[in-house]
């Protein structure tokens, strides 16, 4: 065994203390910082395989739709719900069913599958459901409920479409005046998003806008009698 | 229902493919802001949009559209700053779908893939998908396999978020059906216009009124600054119909240059080809040749049927051996060299070539000729005309060059010395736009035009210096008479202003009486307006009135009736319209609804998709680099 001159043994000896007051910490330290990064990497395996997984039910989700297999549609996205609720694809799903099942006539499990999406999608998801949703209610003839998916806040973007529907809902339920107000302040959404240029995108420039546009104008019109 | 939907349905399928890209852009300043001077266009959350990627996009975007228009394709419409970013702003939502797409842990599976390649018809054989056929055509594209599928895997994720924003809209059938009810009402109305000829001879229009319009609108008559200019034009063909060659020169250059003047030999030829394949049968072959050619030896005249009996060249042997005319150069080495040895009518012994024991004779001799200085005088006279004006003009364009910039204040010396003849133009505007610039023959060059009206030229009256108008084409100007930038006299537009004026009066006045007329009826007085052309308008058939008429007709309120709107309808005139009936249209037939429907889904659907698209805008950073996307323009 190598001799250590006197120096070397004072360090060593230095070391040796050192470790025995702080060795536990820094083992400890280091057992967390890995457990951190296993359990990190864990949980973003676990979210992949979650989402491949719940990709698979989405494609055969679509597939259903496109061939009218209402019954596949409904389980398909009953699986996504229910097993991958935090997946992205469970929203995505919901909103192809509910399309589905709502040119089938079936309203009820149209808004079983919408109302999931504004309890539990994200901000644009759940704009989307909310527009769909008051349609779905407008064609059950709950005014009020309709009304309701209405107000509130929505994601920059949505205000125009919003406002439209608001006019629709009002305007079957023969409030003139207030379907009127509601369709202007759809007109004035867009032009306001036309002139400031904000939330820009290549669909909303004005003449693509021109159609739409067009139509609110009419439905504006239709009213009649505007002071 | 929506003209502009009908019209170019294209629009309608923009949210799902982002394929067309529209051109109108308005207020597009407020988000873009310097992004920094690196080339990048545009940052997208933490992505950035770069040059080659741009690149890329306007490339395809080129070809897109120049499918879709055909020859009306200008490429110019593509470098409009418009153009451009419209371009990018549809590359950034791409980037925004991918984003999100990313972020929602979104991916398109393996199943889904293999499903959809082995789906390519393009990649099947007999209807099986076929994997040499896959993998040609991925050679064929320039990708391996892996960036193959990683590109599709992308487009198939992109189409997962797409479709579920883009094709799950619900219109409410309320709603769609109001829709139907509003195009297809039809209303009935009677027609009165009130032209403004009518009030023609009320008007009367003082001087001082022209005059004031003339002096506030005194742009509208502006003439652009001109000159008239002199200039000569100097160029290799001036030179050449001044250059002369002598009768010495012309026979010094045949006499050095004689072997350029004979006409190539050509030699025609039969031939016998015995063909030689491995070692073996060479023997035989050559055996087999000499036994042909002693046959000859005893009837020489029979060479065409022998070479029809034994000889194995297969393009030759039916015609008696025959090959035709050839130059040298064009057959095999020792064959060519018998034959351009051989004369006329003579029969060679066995020669060997690389094909075989050829057996030949020579049949006939052409050209070899020397041809007389006579015969090719003009040849050389044009040949050295054109060598000795091309050294001329060399030196010529520098004099020309010298003398226009040192006796500046005439072209006169120039035309003399090289014999050339001043010309007049006509007058020439200083900023003529293309087709204008191509009729001003030479002098259609924006260089000549901008040294002809540079600020020497037209203060001092000095020479511009010599333009190159064209390869070996030289042109100097001079300005003889200059017109600045003027407008138009009062009294040659006197008369279009008045009548001018006169219209806008007329009109007003026809507006005028129109409106009271319309407020008198409103207000319930008795009708005893001359109502003329009864007709039923709808807005699904709207061709019967003018838009603004149809726009005023619907927005009318029908709660009594008759009900009457008058609008401005163009020309000057004013229309009144009486509604005296509102119904349904009973042309909306069944297809027609649906028809509409659709229209009316689609419209929905893209609104919701554009509204998905902004929301995405606000929630992600993106910033576009102004000043990159605008240094390629100027490209």
């Amino acid at each position: 065994m190598a001799t250590y001159d006197l120096e070397e043994q004072e360090q060593l000896a230095e070391m040796k203390a050192w470790w025995k007051q702080y060795g536990n910490l820094v083992t400890g330290i280091v057992a967390a910082a890995a457990i951190g990064v296993i359990a990190w990497q864990g949980w973003n395996w676990y979210q992949r395989s979650q989402a491949g997984q719940a990709s698979m039910v989405y494609n055969v989700l679509q597939k259903a739709v496109m061939e009218k297999d209402l019954q596949r549609a409904k389980a398909a996205s009953g699986e996504l719900l229910e097993k991958f609720g935090r997946t992205t694809y469970a929203p995505l799903g919901a909103l192809t069913a509910a399309k589905a099942m709502f040119d089938s006539g079936d309203l009820k499990t149209a808004k079983l599958q919408l109302t999931w999406v504004v309890e539990h999608g994200n901000d644009e998801l759940r704009d989307l459901a909310r527009l769909r949703l008051a349609a779905v209610l407008l064609d059950e003839k709950a005014y009020d409920e309709a009304l309701k998916q209405l107000d509130g806040k929505t994601a920059p973007g949505f205000a125009v479409r919003f406002a439209e529907s608001r006019g629709d809902v009002l305007g079957a339920q023969g409030k003139k005046e207030e379907a009127r107000s509601a369709y202007q302040a759809a007109l004035a959404k867009l032009d306001e998003a036309d002139a400031s240029g904000k939330g820009k995108n290549s669909l909303q420039d004005k003449q693509a806008n021109a159609p739409y546009r067009e139509m609110l104008q009419q439905k504006l019109d239709s009213l009649g009698g505007s002071k | 229902m929506f003209d502009a939907v009908r019209n170019n349905k294209k629009i309608v399928q923009i949210f799902l493919a982002l394929i067309t890209l529209p051109f109108a852009f308005f207020g597009v300043d407020s988000y873009m802001r310097n992004a920094g001077a690196g080339s990048d266009l545009a940052s997208v959350g933490d992505t950035k949009i770069t040059q080659p990627q741009f690149e890329q996009a306007m490339r395809d975007q080129q070809d897109r559209m120049r499918q879709t228009l055909g020859a009306n394709f200008r490429p110019e419409i593509m470098h409009t700053p418009e153009a451009r970013m419209a371009v990018l702003n549809s590359l950034i939502d791409q980037r925004l779908l991918l984003l999100e797409a990313n972020k929602g842990r979104l991916g398109a599976g393996d199943d889904l893939l293999r499903e959809v390649i082995m789906k390519i018809s393009a990649l099947q054989e007999n209807g099986q998908f076929s994997m040499e056929r896959y993998e040609s055509a991925l050679r064929a594209q320039g990708m391996t396999q892996t960036q193959f599928e990683a590109q599709l895997r992308q487009d198939l994720t992109l189409q997962q978020l797409v479709g579920a924003v883009g094709d799950t809209g619900i219109v409410a059938k309320t709603a769609a059906e109001a829709m139907m009810r509003i195009q297809t009402e039809e209303r009935q109305v009677a027609e009165l216009r009130i032209a403004p000829e009518q009030f023609d001879a009320q008007v009367k229009i003082d001087a001082a009124a022209v005059r004031k319009y003339y002096d506030e609108n005194i742009k509208q008559f502006e003439l652009p600054e001109q000159a008239k200019a002199e200039y000569v034009v100097l160029s290799l063909d001036t030179l050449l119909a001044q250059t002369t060659v002598s009768d010495a020169e012309l026979k010094a250059w045949y006499d050095s240059h004689k072997d350029r003047y004979q006409q190539p030999e050509e030699r025609r030829a039969s031939h016998i080809l015995l063909m030689t394949g491995g070692d073996a049968d060479k023997a035989k072959a050559k055996a087999k040749a000499e036994e042909v050619l002693k046959e000859l030896e005893k009837s020489p005249a029979r060479f065409a049927e022998l070479a029809k009996q034994y000889s194995q060249d297969p393009g030759s042997a039916a015609n008696g051996g025959d090959l035709g005319f050839f130059g040298r150069g064009m057959m095999v080495k020792p064959f060519e060299d018998t034959v351009f040895k051989q004369k006329e009518g003579e029969i060679s012994g066995l020669v060997q070539s690389e094909f075989g024991y050829h057996i030949i004779k020579l049949t006939g001799i052409k050209g070899g000729k020397q041809r007389s200085f006579e015969e090719v005088r003009a040849e050389i006279e044009g040949d050295l005309k054109r060598q000795a004006a091309a050294r001329k003009f060399a030196e010529a364009a520098e004099s020309f060059n010298n003398i226009v910039y040192e006796q500046s204040d005439s072209l006169q010396p120039a035309a003399e010395k090289f014999g050339l003849k001043v010309q007049q133009s006509n007058w020439l505007p200083k900023s003529p736009n293309p087709q204008v610039l191509a009729a001003l023959g030479p002098l259609g060059n924006e260089k000549v035009l901008a040294a002809l009206f540079s600020e020497d030229s037209l203060k001092n009256r000095r020479n511009t210096e010599a333009v190159e108008i064209a390869p070996n084409t030289l042109l100097a100007a001079r300005v003889v008479e200059h017109r600045p930038a003027a407008s138009k006299a009062f009294d040659t537009v006197q008369g279009d202003i008045e009548a001018r004026l006169k219209a806008q009066e007329s009109a007003a006045l026809a507006k005028k009486a129109g409106e009271e007329k319309l407020a008198e009826l409103q207000k319930g007085a008795e009708d005893k307006v001359g109502w003329a052309l009864v007709k039923s308008v709808s807005r699904l058939q709207g061709r019967q009135v003018p838009p603004a008429a149809l726009q005023a007709i619907f927005k009318a309120s029908v709660d009594k009736l008759p009900s009457y709107v008058g609008v401005e309808s163009g020309n000057g005139n004013y229309t009144l319209y009486k509604i005296m009936k509102v119904g349904q249209s009973a042309q909306a037939d069944e297809n027609t609804l649906k028809v509409l429907q659709r229209e009316y889904s689609t419209l929905t659907a893209q609104e919701d998709f554009a509204a998905y698209l902004a929301a995405l805008r606000a929630r992600y950073k993106i910033d576009v680099n102004k000043a990159a996307l605008e240094t390629r323009e100027r490209q």
